[in-house]
């Protein structure tokens, strides 16, 4: 009997291509899912409540500037098939039709990135964060591809839980451990930002957002150079 | 309305109360009401196996069924427990017959007003869970057509019973992970906000909050988040000098 209509052997294939079964799940994890789908790059993201906990994996720097921007202005594939809990894809970036995403499109194509796609990391019915899928030229998926990229979120999703359920109670598994990490530098600026203005840890996430948007700079630069003492908030 | 139109129903029944707001026991006592209108037996019961594989009593049709269950559970024998180690239906339709097999257990069921028991083991494929008994206080013997339909309705009861504890394992494990995530990011936060106030780097920072909460005997989380409510003073944190 299959699982949520996924043909047993599809899942089996793409698990033994993820090889999560040891493995550290680094960026080979994410390189290897883009690879089954057929595209140029992968990230996965943990979300909970709508935000972003950390990602996974990225599998270069490009998916990993992409995914900070997403999380900066809270838009993007990622974030939607999170919210819709089901495949967005936007196979042409450039296309002018397109309304959605105007920050993170442009953020896109100036990296050279032409296509995006998020798939819902669902389990048993619960979304716990997306994959997002990048190429650098326009592409429309077929059905196979299609296939291919629910069945990696699928395995991702279940490998990421897993993982969790051998974890001690309170703590995060050990394949997990780097996920909130590099975010590690937003949250400590948040923090600090807070004291500055006075106002709160969610008001303070917004003030750094906004301020990097405004300057089109990454945030994890601008929360630096807080942390340095080079930009204050007050 | 006729038998199956009830039969109909009972299955839309079964599956629409594993849907939204899904309570076991309350669905296991619907499965024993509608084995009993269904089957024509007296009563039935359901007994599942806990975490152990040891088989604990969930639901019975009513008050009578239940103490001869609870007596079967206790003396560990039964067609209950058959049905449940054998993976397959049991059939024992005379008074002598039940003696015979279960002889401890038989004067229970004959105190209970019953004279004849079956049980249909709840499994999906070589996975048991648990069995349904289905016990009558006249002589029955269930026909091969009323087995097949006590065994749809076990299987559709398992088939619920197991997706709603697979949701339960991952809602689990998802909100470990939510939290332990989110316990990350709060340290954090706490830091920018100790190093803000104190005026120092986020590394002595950390360093402060470790020894505040082992000195506290706290969970680290604990005091990050202590500060972030601003129920403890980031500048208490500091040692006195």
């Amino acid at each position: 009997m299959s699982e949520f209509g996924f043909e047993s052997e599809r899942v089996d294939r793409v698990t033994a291509a993820l090889a999560v079964g040891e493995h550290d799940p680094s960026s080979s994890v994410c390189a290897a899912g883009a690879a089954v789908v057929g595209v140029r790059r992968a990230g996965v993201a943990l979300m909970a409540a709508g935000h972003t906990l950390g990602m996974v994996c990225v599998s270069d720097d490009v998916t990993a500037a992409l995914e900070d921007v997403q999380y900066s202005l809270g838009e993007g594939p990622c974030v939607d098939a999170y919210h819709a809990r089901a495949p967005v894809l936007a196979g042409d970036l450039a296309d002018t039709e397109r309304d959605d995403w105007p920050a993170f499109c442009e953020s896109a194509l100036r990296v050279g990135v032409r296509a995006a796609f998020g798939f819902p990391l669902m389990v048993r019915g619960i979304c716990i964060g997306a994959l997002n899928l990048y190429h650098d030229y326009p592409v429309t998926l077929t059905g196979e591809q299609l296939a291919d990229a629910a069945a990696v979120s699928h395995v991702a999703a279940r490998t990421v839980l897993r993982w969790q359920s051998f974890a001690a109670p309170g703590s995060v598994a050990w394949q997990l451990e780097g996920v909130p990490a590099h975010r590690a530098v937003v949250h400590q600026a948040t923090g600090m930002i807070s004291v500055q203005a006075d106002v709160s840890i969610d008001d303070s996430l917004a003030m750094l957002q906004a301020y990097a948007f405004a300057h089109d700079r990454a945030i994890a630069a601008v929360a630096e150079a807080v942390i340095r003492r080079t930009l204050r908030f007050d | 309305m006729s038998r199956e139109r009830r039969l109909m129903d009972t299955f839309v029944e079964l599956a629409d109360t594993m849907v939204d707001d899904y309570d076991m026991i309350e669905f296991l006592q619907l499965l024993t009401e509608r084995c009993v209108e269904l089957l024509g037996t007296s009563e039935a019961g359901v007994m599942l196996a806990d975490g152990a594989g040891k088989l604990r009593h969930a639901a019975c049709s009513n008050e009578r069924m239940q103490i001869v269950e609870l007596f079967e559970l206790q003396l560990e024998e039964g067609p209950c427990f058959d049905a449940f180690r054998t993976n397959e239906p049991v059939v024992s339709a005379e008074p002598e017959e039940v003696a015979r097999r279960w002889p401890r257990f038989a004067p229970h069921v004959r105190d209970g007003g019953f004279e004849s028991v079956a049980a249909v083991p709840m499994r999906l494929r070589s996975e048991v869970i648990g069995a349904l008994n289905l016990f009558s206080s006249h002589p029955v013997a269930l026909g091969t057509d009323e087995l097949r339909l006590a065994q749809a309705l076990a299987d559709i009861a398992t088939i619920g019973i197991l997706h709603q504890r697979a949701i339960a394992d991952a809602r689990i494990a998802t909100t470990q992970l939510e939290v332990a995530l989110e316990s990350r990011i709060v340290i954090e936060q706490a830091k920018g906000i100790v190093a803000e106030r104190n005026r120092i780097g986020v590394d002595e920072a950390f360093t402060l909050l470790r020894s505040y909460t082992r000195s506290h005997n706290r969970l680290l989380a604990q005091t990050a988040r202590a500060i972030i409510d601003a129920s403890l003073d980031p500048s208490a944190l500091a040692p006195a000098d």
